[in-house]
């Protein structure tokens, strides 16, 4: 196949968690433009909606199916509703997750039920999707799996308990899907985004990008080419990476903008 | 914002997704396997692409030769380049000369792949420096012919090509798994360098591919890595094609990334 027809997903269907708002809404627009249609997930059927309207507006296809990924139940109900409507699902996008109560507090004042609330907000969510879809992708001995994970699932953060340990866990569950799947014909990779903002004051707060080496923020459509891509033929050689999106922040140390010069000290 | 800060200018998606159209591209190594499929793939992505010799061999100019040809039949501009991307003078009249072409430089490719292996008992100083040399001063003498003509126009795409070996120990590499590694450090010294001049560098880090010289290129020993490998099969160099093509399409957020393309090989104990 030439190789722009690669990176198409026409006639693929694309189930995708979190996909009422930020980064969610924005793969889902980058896959209907792709070629896809979209079975989309999230708690709030409202945004969902507004999701599904944007990619209608493009001429895509979409479908909502409002879930609690957190539930079992849930979310095999998810799967077979999207089954059922589309037939088939060629990727799973676990994008669902966040920041949960307890996250930026002291270790000694987090609660039991913050720390498992947390991570099965995160963690579990991603497996029990995979758990779901991974019979139909084996059956079919193909399917692609983009998890989401976070620059925090690869470095520590103060006070950040729930949220890196289940972002680092996203990374590794990653890598296990990759090596016991992928002789079945499902590729499992994971896109860690660093800072993209989705207000204004969000934006503020991190002063426009001024700490983050490019000199800018995230822009929440940039996640779609990424996600297309790890979603079709085009990343045919990936499986168990986990690529950071995130302006240069994780492979630099010292202050922004750091440039020393040093003379190399001669012998004498 | 309180301060004198002003962000980078923010980007526009391209459209169509991953067109490379009206972009000039220079792939050095261009005659091995990756540098072939990096090299065709960015031209079936829209680019006019220059294809350069690594180290300026007879035989390895015959290949560049006819990957330039490949270029010019999928319709793009194309340059056949001798270069001895150890020689920063042989460097330099290769980048002029592109630019000369094009009035550009949107991409550079390191894909240039010299396999030696030895026990360190064999490997003297100077094998050691043509190993070092071919596989870590070649990118960094065309990093350093790029930087400027991308700082001109505040905006470029670089990729070095790496092997896995870059992260993995395998007997008898280390000359060149040391320089792979060296390219890593390049990779990310360089993001952090250029961040802030549009430019991106980031690095494939590709397993053992089909056609590597010493790896991929005997049927028994592709048999026994095949076996060990999570894929049961060698790196298709087109799949590699088709990641430098997404790295050279990104918007510019990407960088000081390694990727791995090796089909979870490295994602296993």
């Amino acid at each position: 196949m030439a190789l722009p027809d690669r990176f198409r997903l026409d006639d693929r269907v694309v189930l995708l968690t979190g996909a009422g708002r930020g980064l969610g809404r924005a793969m889902a627009l980058a896959f209907a433009d792709a070629g896809a249609a979209v079975a989309g997930a999230a708690r709030t059927p409202d945004q969902l909606e507004e999701t599904a309207a944007l990619v209608r507006g493009q001429g895509g296809r979409a479908s909502i199916i409002p879930t609690d990924v957190t539930d079992s139940a849930a979310v095999q109900a998810m799967v077979d509703a999207t089954l059922a409507e589309l037939g088939r699902i060629d990727v799973l996008v676990n994008n669902a997750g966040g920041s949960a109560e307890g996250d930026g507090e002291p270790l000694e004042q987090l609660t039991d039920e913050q720390w498992q609330r947390g991570v099965n907000l995160n963690l579990t969510s991603q497996m029990l999707c995979a758990r779901a879809v991974l019979p139909h992708m084996t059956e079919r001995g193909s399917g692609v799996i983009i998890n989401v994970a976070s620059g925090f699932g690869l470095r520590g953060g103060r006070h950040n308990w729930m949220y890196v340990s289940s972002k680092a866990g996203v990374v590794n569950f990653t890598r296990s899907l990759a090596v016991s799947y992928g002789p079945d014909g499902v590729r499992t990779n994971c896109i860690a985004p660093g800072i993209f903002p989705h207000t204004e004051q969000a934006l503020a707060r991190w002063r426009g990008g001024k700490y983050i080496p490019v000199g800018r923020v995230g822009l929440a459509w940039e996640m779609g080419p990424l996600a297309v891509w790890l979603a079709s033929d085009a990343a045919a050689g990936l499986n168990g990476e986990t690529i950071a999106q995130d302006g240069g922040g994780l492979s630099a140390i010292g202050p922004t903008g750091w440039a020393p010069v040093v003379a190399l000290e001669e012998a004498d | 914002m309180a301060d004198d800060f002003i962000p980078r200018p923010n980007p526009e998606p391209s459209d169509p997704a991953f067109s490379l159209e009206g972009q000039a591209a220079l792939v050095v190594g261009g005659g091995a396997p990756l540098g072939r499929a990096a090299a065709t793939a960015l031209a079936e992505a829209g680019a006019d692409v220059a294809v350069a010799t690594l180290r300026a061999g007879a035989t390895e100019l015959m290949r560049v030769n006819s990957v330039a040809n490949e270029v010019w039949s999928l319709g793009r501009g194309n340059l056949a380049l001798t270069l001895d991307a150890t020689d920063p003078t042989s460097v330099e009249a290769a980048f002029a000369r592109v630019v000369a072409e094009w009035g550009r430089l949107d991409i550079l490719v390191n894909a240039g792949d010299a396999v030696q292996a030895a026990p360190l008992e064999r490997i003297d100083p100077s094998t050691w420096r043509a190993v070092i040399d071919a596989n870590l001063l070649a990118p960094t003498l065309c990093c350093r012919a790029a930087g400027p003509r991308m700082q001109a126009r505040e905006y470029g795409r670089i990729i070095n090509l790496v092997s896995v070996l870059a992260s993995r120990g395998v007997a008898n590499t280390a000359a060149y798994a040391a320089a792979h590694s060296g390219v890593l450090g390049l990779t990310r010294a360089l993001a952090q360098e250029w961040a802030r001049s549009g430019i991106t560098v980031n690095a494939l880090q590709v397993g053992f591919y089909e056609g590597q010289a010493g790896f991929g290129d005997d049927p028994q020993q592709v048999e026994a890595l095949a076996r060990m490998l999570p894929a049961r099969a060698l790196i298709d160099p087109a799949d590699v094609g088709a990641a430098v093509v997404a790295l050279a399409a990104d918007s510019g957020f990407i960088t000081g990334e390694v990727i791995a393309v090796d089909a979870a090989a490295t994602a296993r104990v």
